[in-house]
């Protein structure tokens, strides 16, 4: 039979989980292998020292106020690496794969209460949550470029119909808000029914795919562009009054017609139109605006294409 | 003689918990209210020489229980019981007039503290 | 499965229990903050879960965002503590806990944990030292900031059709602060409590 105060000794000692304990005056009166192993510094060197003395890098303000609640609440504490990446810089067991710079640390504080029930000690148990960490960072990475791939239009590229509305709806609340300006350019490949008839649905996907580039690289940062439907694009200009709204519209007209497509051996003249509309005061929702843009846009092309124009609300009087 | 002696609180349960706790040399004869006009009432009728009150109840609280106590310069020894231990709310029981505050839960240490201070036992 | 509620006694005594557990929080809460709490009645429902969010959302009254944290408890009776508290007075708490360092979003998440684990632990000690019960409670886990009600407690998600819901909340007098708590009980809980309430009221 073992001795069994000698068995819990040597399982305190030997756990693969840091564990020490100060007393109320925060000096260390037990220090576990572990934090022998991962701090590199004996237990003899450090019992009945001061914690902060004996590692003044520690979050002394903060981790003094922590242990000290336990004394008054007499009542356990976390401190979670979600947070608080670690609690003692300790190298970690993933020295290449890692891709953190040391060993991430869940910790528990646990009250030690005498025989009249006051805490005498708090007991640290720390635990190495370095993988765990590196998995939840991957899978958050992973679930960014999902969400990401998610908001894209697969062909372009570029965003997709329902996160470009999403985006044109947030402006537009934005915009209502804060009495900014909003402007939203809705823009479609002519006559492109006639390239996919002429040269094929490749050569359509491929103009497309051009279009879309010509598009995005014309764009202000702050401008959003998204694929709305077959060959029709939307660009969300925040803050944006009208005159920069037309002078963006030209940049990209230009940027389209100036230029035929490479196709193959050849080339092909494309021109795109555009429609422009603007945020003020009585536009019910961003529906609206997408319609009236959609109006001009139809104007732009009943007028001869390769152009834009601007929608005319209704004059008051 | 038996010290008249008025248990107030809404919860069946926490009057129990208090007249369990009251030390058994204590020779007492008890009256249990579950408002604070029960408690007045039995006031009335001389049963209430020592009251234990609790603060949160329908009908009458607490609080209305010691302000008419005062406002009628009434004369009983009332000892608060409640679950709030905040020192402030401690403070403002006595300020209306009641002589001690016991925590729940109630333990008879605590009771006879309050009674060998003033005397009672 | 059939829950049969709570007897007039039973119910009585976990309101108390409730009650006494709650001054507790508060005491601790406003050791922490230096300001004088304000502790609400105990409420006690059987709620299924079709019916839980329309329950919790009665409850806690928000119609504004809100922050939560959740921290399981186990032993003798196993549920989880969840605690609700409203953006705007989330965002007060690191003026109420007197930091004074830097608040980014990872201390204010600390703080929000903390005062969560505060509020839990003291409930659950003081369930577990009236009622003579084990209970444990583990590390306390971030569920939301800034979200509607509504998407902290998913019905789809849950595995129980019934639990037996505690409900506490604690405010801070002169301050937006106001924080929910939520104990949940699932079905064998349910029982297991009312064992141990009825070995409570038989030793009185």
């Amino acid at each position: 039979m073992a001795d069994t105060p000698q068995l819990l000794d040597f399982i305190v000692d030997r756990t693969h989980a840091g564990i020490f304990v100060v007393d109320r005056d925060m000096r260390i009166v037990l220090w576990n292998q572990f934090m022998e192993v991962h701090s590199g510094r004996k237990r003899d060197e450090l019992l009945d020292q001061d914690l902060f003395d004996a590692f003044p890098e520690l979050p002394r303000k903060w981790l003094t106020r922590k242990i000290n609640n336990v004394f008054i609440l007499k009542n356990f504490s976390f401190t979670s690496w979600e947070q608080r990446p670690y609690l003692f810089k300790f190298p970690h067991n993933r020295p290449v794969t890692g891709g953190v710079d040391c060993m991430r640390q869940d910790c528990t504080l646990m009250p030690v209460k005498n025989d009249a029930g006051e805490v005498e000690y708090v007991c640290f148990t720390l635990f190495d949550v370095t993988d765990t960490s590196i998995y939840q960072m991957q899978l958050e990475d992973l679930t960014k470029q999902l969400r990401d791939a998610s908001n894209r239009d697969g062909l372009t590229g570029l965003h997709n119909r329902r996160f470009i509305e999403e985006t044109l709806a947030s402006e537009f609340a934005r915009a209502q808000r804060h009495d900014h300006a909003l402007s939203l350019i809705i823009t479609d490949i002519d006559h492109f029914k006639r390239v996919n008839d002429e040269h094929g649905h490749l050569a359509g996907d491929e103009v497309l795919r051009r279009v879309a580039q010509r598009l995005n690289d014309g764009l202000r940062i702050s401008d959003h562009l998204g694929r709305y439907g077959g060959e029709e694009f939307l660009v969300v200009l925040p803050e944006t009054p009208l005159e920069g709204a037309e002078t963006l519209c030209e940049r990209l007209r230009q940027a389209i017609a100036e230029e035929p497509i490479p196709l193959g051996d050849g080339a092909l003249p494309v021109s795109i139109s555009l429609g422009i509309s603007q945020f003020r005061p009585g536009v019910r929702n961003y529906e609206q605006l997408i319609e009236e843009a959609d109006q001009a846009l139809y104007r732009a092309k009943e007028t001869g294409r390769n152009r834009y124009t601007i929608f005319q609300p209704p004059s008051a009087a | 003689m038996a010290v008249p002696v008025t248990v107030v609180d809404d919860s069946k349960i926490s009057r129990k918990m208090v007249i369990r706790a009251l030390p058994p040399a204590w020779e007492v004869d008890i009256t249990q209210a579950e408002n604070g006009e029960e408690a007045l009432a039995a006031y009335r009728d001389g049963k209430a020489e020592v009251m234990f009150l609790d603060l949160t109840m329908p009908v009458m609280d607490g609080y209305q229980v010691l302000e008419q106590l005062q406002k009628e310069a009434l004369n009983t020894f009332v000892v608060v019981i409640s679950a709030d231990i905040q020192p402030e709310a401690q403070e403002r029981v006595k300020k209306l007039g009641a002589m001690a505050f016991i925590k729940k839960p109630v333990k008879t240490e605590h009771i006879e503290d309050v009674l060998k201070e003033y005397g009672l036992v | 499965m059939n829950i049969a509620p709570y007897s007039e006694d039973q119910t009585d005594a976990l309101q108390e229990v409730a009650n006494i557990a709650m001054g507790q929080a508060g005491d601790s809460l406003a050791r922490i903050m230096g300001h004088f709490v304000e502790l609400s009645v105990p409420r006690i429902r059987l709620v299924t879960v079709q019916d839980l969010v329309a329950t919790v959302s009665e409850m806690v009254g928000a119609k504004e965002d809100v922050a939560a944290v959740r921290q399981a408890f186990y032993n003798q009776l196993r549920g989880e503590a969840i605690v609700v508290i409203k953006q705007s007075g989330a965002d007060e708490l690191a003026e109420l806990m007197d930091y004074e360092d830097e608040v980014d979003s990872e201390a204010e998440e600390e703080l929000l944990l903390e005062v969560a684990n505060l509020l839990v632990g003291a409930i659950i000690n003081g369930i577990s030292e009236t009622l003579e019960a084990e209970l444990g409670f583990s590390a306390p886990s971030l569920m939301t900031t800034g979200a509607p009600l509504e998407r902290v407690l998913t019905p789809d998600k849950l595995t129980w059709s019934h639990a037996l819901l505690v409900e506490v909340h604690l405010c801070i007098e002169g301050h937006k602060f106001k924080s929910h708590l939520l104990l949940f009980m699932a079905e064998e809980s349910i029982d297991a409590l009312r064992g141990i309430l009825d070995n409570f009221i038989d030793d009185l």
